[in-house]
């Protein structure tokens, strides 16, 4: 994949002042940044006062990984006319593959992410993120879920029983 | 081994292995009570495994605090159904969060991991007991299932929404939300109060929550003849009444109390029982376009008939993700009355595909299979369970793939105890 050398570039700087240098591709991969640059295409620097260095690193890895297994499959689709199937499906599987690794984080930085992805707009990695958070709460009992996410209970017993006794069904113990 | 009467509804060797009655589900810890070699997903254990060393700080920063209301609401839109019931308890913003989930509903499509559910239920001798069966985590659940009283009643059911039609006390019919609760009454449709069929179909859009409820009434127009009047009768919402806009009189077939809405076309099922000469009763179907009620439609719905491939039995119409899809009884060749199997069709372009034939070792799981049986299905799953017995079997359409349901908490009390249900998408955001 060779890149042509003319290709521009766009500096994006965290709130941590940390600049990061990526292909306009890559960049365009944020719907937010998209909009901006088509508004005015000649800014090449970016702030983003509400992503730390750390987060916006991790966006542009994603990024990065989005553009390049596109740009495999359309060099392999003008190599040989028309993509074959099975190819197309291993290189979907194995980019998944990488989401799911990519999602191998604790909870603080998954929800620094969503917050990144919905600020940036980039919808792959807002379902990507929200989905994990799903996986995270899913056949776990309340319990459960204020450990994993550390969250306080602060429910009185009262109105907890009250809520319970709505959907009973819902908290059944089983045998 | 014991006597093999008790293994009355599907000997084990007849299940595919993943089935195991009774046995902690694994996806679901809290209904397992967590058996310590359960598989946990891998990042699930790496978060677990986290959360451990971040205990000392765990008070300090919390994962809810950070995160804004609307993407909390679309985390919930993500889970399935039993799990946003479970997180309304887990502090009082989650509980705001599942609410407004609730009420304002979500843009997005449910959540791919919420598979339909089955409501199975049995009358004793005043009241109805009813369980409704999860797919998801293969776990029955005490369903209190609102308006539903002792007697036959026909459903339908759409995008998470049940209407119900009382067929022995004066076809009533009811509109609900079984996970919410919230229900409501409807005025008669038009027409004759007895008919001698009579057939109910809603669809609901997912997008606009608009709904349809179509009724379709049958009645002999004189008993020497083989004429049957039909007629089409549409709920208008937006007015809140009814109004008939086609009626037809068949001959030689006559109407049932099947009907579905698939992609904006209501399909009837009739029976030709009638036709002069016919050795054998057939089914078809007709089609009536909902798009345009007031616009006379250009064929009769004689004209728009689809025969049934073959003789079938306790024949059943279903919305699968829009496409019309039919489950019948095949009849033995010299005796079409008696059910040798049972296979799943779809209608394409006017024709009928097989989809599927229920494997006879499962149709001979369900132990004493009387003729009759029920079937219903929604998204990627097909329900059959035989009037007779509590045993339910599904069918995945995607997947292609049989396999029991895990045992019904309802029991067979005595023996001509009967056992129906339906199909249904649970659903929390879905107003009546």
């Amino acid at each position: 994949m060779a890149r042509s050398s003319t290709e521009n570039m766009i500096t994006l700087m965290s709130s941590d002042g940390e600049e990061f240098m990526v292909t306009e591709k890559v960049a365009r991969e944020c719907t937010t940044i998209r909009n901006m640059l088509e508004d005015d295409c000649v800014i090449t620097n970016i702030p983003l006062p509400n992503v730390t260095s750390d987060i916006l690193s991790m966006v542009i890895e994603y990024c990065m990984e989005h553009v390049a297994a596109a740009e495999k499959a359309a060099a392999e689709t003008a190599e040989k006319g028309s993509s074959s199937a099975p190819a197309a499906a291993k290189a979907n599987k194995d980019l998944e593959e990488w989401d799911k690794a990519f999602m191998n984080v604790d909870v603080y930085t998954l929800c620094d992410l969503i917050l990144a992805a919905n600020y940036l707009n980039v919808s792959g990695l807002l379902d990507l993120t929200i989905q994990t958070a799903a996986n995270l709460i899913k056949g776990k009992s309340p319990e459960q879920i204020r450990k994993t996410f550390h969250i306080q209970n602060d429910l009185s017993l009262e109105e907890e029983e009250k809520i319970r006794s709505q959907t009973p069904w819902a908290f059944e113990k089983s045998e | 081994m014991g006597n093999r009467r008790w293994d009355r509804y599907g000997p084990s060797t007849y299940r595919p292995t993943p089935i195991q009655f009774y046995r902690p589900i694994t996806e679901d810890p809290y209904h397992s009570n967590f058996i310590p070699y359960h598989p946990i997903p891998y990042q699930q254990a790496i978060a677990e495994e986290n959360d451990a060393d971040d205990s000392e700080s765990s008070n300090s920063v919390s994962f809810i605090s950070n995160i804004p209301n609307d993407m909390l609401v679309k985390i919930l839109s993500y889970l399935p159904v039993a799990s946003a019931v479970r997180a309304s308890v887990v502090c009082k913003r989650w509980h705001e969060a599942v609410r407004s989930f609730s009420l304002q509903g979500s843009t997005e499509d449910p959540s791919p991991s919420q598979k339909p559910w089955y409501f199975m239920f049995t009358c004793g001798n005043k009241l109805v007991t009813g369980f409704a069966y999860d797919a998801s985590y293969r776990k029955w659940y005490g369903l209190e299932f609102p308006c539903i009283e002792k007697g036959m009643w026909s459903f339908s059911s759409s995008n998470g929404l049940v209407c119900l039609m009382d067929i022995e006390n004066g076809y009533r019919i009811f509109l609900c939300n079984p996970i919410t609760k919230d229900w409501r009454a409807f005025t008669q449709p038009p027409g004759t109060t007895s008919p001698d069929y009579c057939a109910m179909a809603l669809a609901v859009d997912r997008k606009t929550k608009n709904y349809n409820l179509a009724v379709v009434k049958c009645s002999q127009v004189h008993v020497d003849l083989y004429e049957w009047d039909l007629s089409i009768h549409l709920y208008q919402p937006d007015t809140g009444s009814w109004f008939s806009p086609y009626s037809e009189v068949l001959v030689g077939s006559r109407g049932g109390e099947e009907c579905v809405i698939c992609d904006g076309v209501l399909y009837y099922l009739i029976s030709t029982a009638g036709v002069l000469g016919a050795v054998e009763p057939r089914h078809a179907v007709v089609l009536y376009d909902l798009s345009n009620p007031n616009r006379r439609p250009k064929e009769r719905l004689v004209d728009t008939i689809v025969q049934v491939p073959c003789a079938l039995t306790c024949a059943r119409l279903m919305n699968l993700r829009e496409k019309l899809v039919m489950v019948g009884g095949i009849g033995k060749v010299d005796r079409p009355g008696v059910v040798k199997g049972i296979g799943i069709w779809e209608l394409c372009k006017k024709e009928w595909k097989e989809v599927a034939r229920m494997p006879h070792k499962l149709f001979q799981g369900f132990g004493e299979f009387d003729e009759l049986f029920a079937s219903n299905g929604s998204g990627d799953l097909i329900y059959i369970q035989s009037y007779g017995s509590p045993a339910l079997l599904i069918f995945d359409v995607s997947q292609k793939i049989w396999k029991w349901a895990s045992k019904s908490p309802l029991n067979k009390k005595f023996p001509l105890q009967i056992f129906s249900g339906f199909c249904f998408e649970p659903r929390l955001e879905i107003g009546v």
